[in-house]
């Protein structure tokens, strides 16, 4: 039978019990605790991607290209993007700037907005309006052609450039995919982040075939470690890569 | 007990109860919140939202592992009982907790598009057919409805709308909903971790809340309660001098209903084992104040009728009984809640 102190609650708590009742709540207020600070203190570092609000906006002119996601070859930058820099361009959130920057393809421009910065990944959000994006008269100065690198086989991680960059920290992984794949629905230049640098670059904006988007097949593999081949161009000092979704493998 | 609905039927233990519950959930917040990101050495700080999501989601997983804990180690050791008493509160709390956790995500990941957010939470990925990647969002959202469900329906007004039998089944949903949280972590924040500490408490407490089941359906088989004999149009219970004053003997009837035999008084009565409340086990209880008293919550019955004290109304169904040759025996056929049956004298008739 029995005999042990016998709890209803609505009672007072049996002499018996009262003791091991408060270790108990102390001890769940302190394992909450401790639970709470080792979890929150032993986050991986989400990368040193941001908003460079800090910079302010920065003002460069260049020529708009389509590769076929937006991208400006700076011809006259500031201390900040030199010229011969080529930035991938994004609109506000999760949707591009292709709409605004198409009239323009090929002219000369000034766009203004904030750099999104990751080591030697960068971006523009450009500002809306005409303060953003204006045409400068005078005509688009001639550019080197586009440098063939060959055909390379790469393992790595295809991410949306925006949030890699700095827009979300963390802005990889799989636990990221569907915010990747949502900016990459919105038509956010797509990136390859190399598990070695290739031509000495750890980023890579990555494309389909011959000037076409991000294969579908893609986005069922963004934010996994896969293995791709594809052909390299340089284009200024931005290297792109023109993958073939049917190379595309997921690698353990 | 009951005689009408109110919010909550407040006692002095509920008030130490929540408020423990509110101070852990509190101390796991804040120290998560706004101590962890100064113990951090990143470059540049995880993004508030995501940090916020992170502490809301992880505290939810912790939270729901308690309270899924607290049932077998209640069955394991009754002084965690007290832990079950008030548990409706824990859960809705959690419910609250995870609730926190998907605003913050889908305020943030899936924001900033022109897409509806919500529709885009269901659209974004829809890799369904792979492992890697696949969309895990999807068994958050499935957990998320179970806790509500859950916290919905945990007020004694939907115990009684939907019955105790009815109610227990729908509230098993909460091991449905754990299940889903383990996935939904496993198949997200798991696959991208480097440091692996989170890894080992979640593997830890979800492997206690399993190792903790398993234990105590180990200990309920070991002493399940005996099969009470055929004898004629009877069953055989237990002798009758084994039945101490103010407790029961616990018998298994051929239908699968349980019948606890009560001596009060020196004198014995038969009701069923489950309270009309939430189906608690009344034979492990207890007379007290001459009513036999449910360990789980506290809801009384006089052992002679099966009825509450007025003005509580609740009823549960009486067993005759008689006692030949030392041996206490039962009439399976349980009479309806409530009808009185004269108390046997264990010496026999």
């Amino acid at each position: 039978m029995d005999k042990k102190p016998f709890f209803v609650g609505y009672l007072p708590i049996p002499e018996g019990l009262r003791a091991f009742l408060i270790s108990l709540t102390v001890s769940l207020v302190v394992f909450m605790a401790f639970v709470g600070i080792t979890i929150g203190a032993t986050q991986d570092d989400p990368g040193n991607g941001a908003f460079r609000f800090d910079w302010r906006q920065q003002t460069v002119t260049g020529v708009i290209e389509f590769v076929p996601y937006p991208i400006l070859r700076v011809t006259e930058g500031n201390e900040r993007i030199p010229a011969g820099h080529t930035l991938m361009l994004t609109g506000q959130g999760k949707s591009t700037i292709r709409t605004r920057v198409q009239p323009m393809a090929g002219d000369l421009v000034a766009l203004t907005g904030v750099i999104l910065k990751r080591g030697e990944l960068d971006m523009m959000q450009v500002a809306g309006g005409n303060r953003g994006l204006k045409k400068v008269d005078g005509p688009a100065p001639d550019l080197p052609a586009p440098e063939p690198l060959g055909r390379w086989k790469l393992a790595g991680e295809i991410c949306d450039g925006k949030c890699l960059a700095g827009a979300m920290r963390p802005g990889r992984g799989l636990a990221h995919k569907a915010c990747a794949n949502l900016c990459l629905i919105g038509d956010i230049p797509p990136v390859f982040v190399s598990s070695q640098p290739v031509e000495g670059s750890e980023f890579l904006m990555v494309a389909g075939p011959d000037g076409t988007r991000l294969p579908d097949r893609a986005y069922d593999l963004v934010g996994a470690f896969v293995q791709l081949e594809g052909d390299l161009e340089r284009r200024g000092d931005l290297l792109i890569l023109r993958m073939d979704g049917d190379t595309m493998e997921l690698m353990q | 007990m009951s005689v009408k609905y109110i919010p909550v039927q407040w006692n002095r233990f509920k008030w130490y109860y929540d408020a423990a519950m509110l101070a852990g959930v509190a101390a796991f917040l804040w120290l998560f919140i706004h101590i962890a990101p100064g113990l951090l050495s990143h470059e540049r700080p995880i993004n508030p939202q995501v940090h916020n999501a992170r502490a809301f989601g992880a505290c939810a997983f912790v939270m729901l592992s308690i309270i899924l804990a607290s049932g077998p180690l209640a069955r394991l050791d009754r002084r965690f009982l007290p832990l079950v008493y008030n548990r409706r509160h824990f859960g809705v709390l959690t419910a609250f907790v995870a609730v926190t956790h998907a605003g913050y995500i889908i305020d943030w990941y899936f924001a900033f598009s022109k897409s509806n957010k919500y529709e885009a939470l269901l659209f974004a990925n829809t890799s369904y057919g792979q492992i890697a990647g696949f969309p895990f969002e999807i068994f958050g959202v499935f957990a998320l409805i179970c806790l509500l469900i859950l916290a919905t329906t945990s007020h004694d007004f939907w115990l009684k709308f939907l019955t105790a039998p009815v109610w227990k089944r729908l509230h098993y949903l909460i091991y449905a909903a754990y299940v889903s949280v383990v996935a939904h972590v496993s198949w997200g924040i798991l696959q991208d971790q480097r440091n692996h500490t989170f890894t080992a408490i979640f593997l830890a407490s979800a492997g206690v809340v399993a190792g903790l089941h398993l234990l105590a359906a180990f200990k309920e088989s070991r002493d399940a309660d005996p099969v009470a004999d055929a004898h004629g149009d009877w069953v055989a219970v237990c002798r009758a001098d084994e039945i101490e004053e103010g407790f029961a003997k616990i018998a298994q009837l051929g239908d699968g209903e349980r019948v606890a035999v009560f001596k009060q008084d020196g004198l014995l009565s038969a009701i069923s084992n489950a309270c009309a409340h939430q189906n608690g086990p009344l034979g492990e209880g207890r007379v007290v104040a001459c009513f036999v008293t449910c360990p789980w919550h506290g809801f009384q019955y006089d052992v002679r009728t099966g009825r509450s004290p007025a003005p509580f109304t609740e009823k549960i169904p009486t067993y005759n009984l008689t006692v030949k040759d030392g041996v206490v025996l039962v009439d399976p056929k349980a009479n309806p809640p409530g009808t009185p049956v004269d108390p046997v004298n264990p010496e026999g008739v």
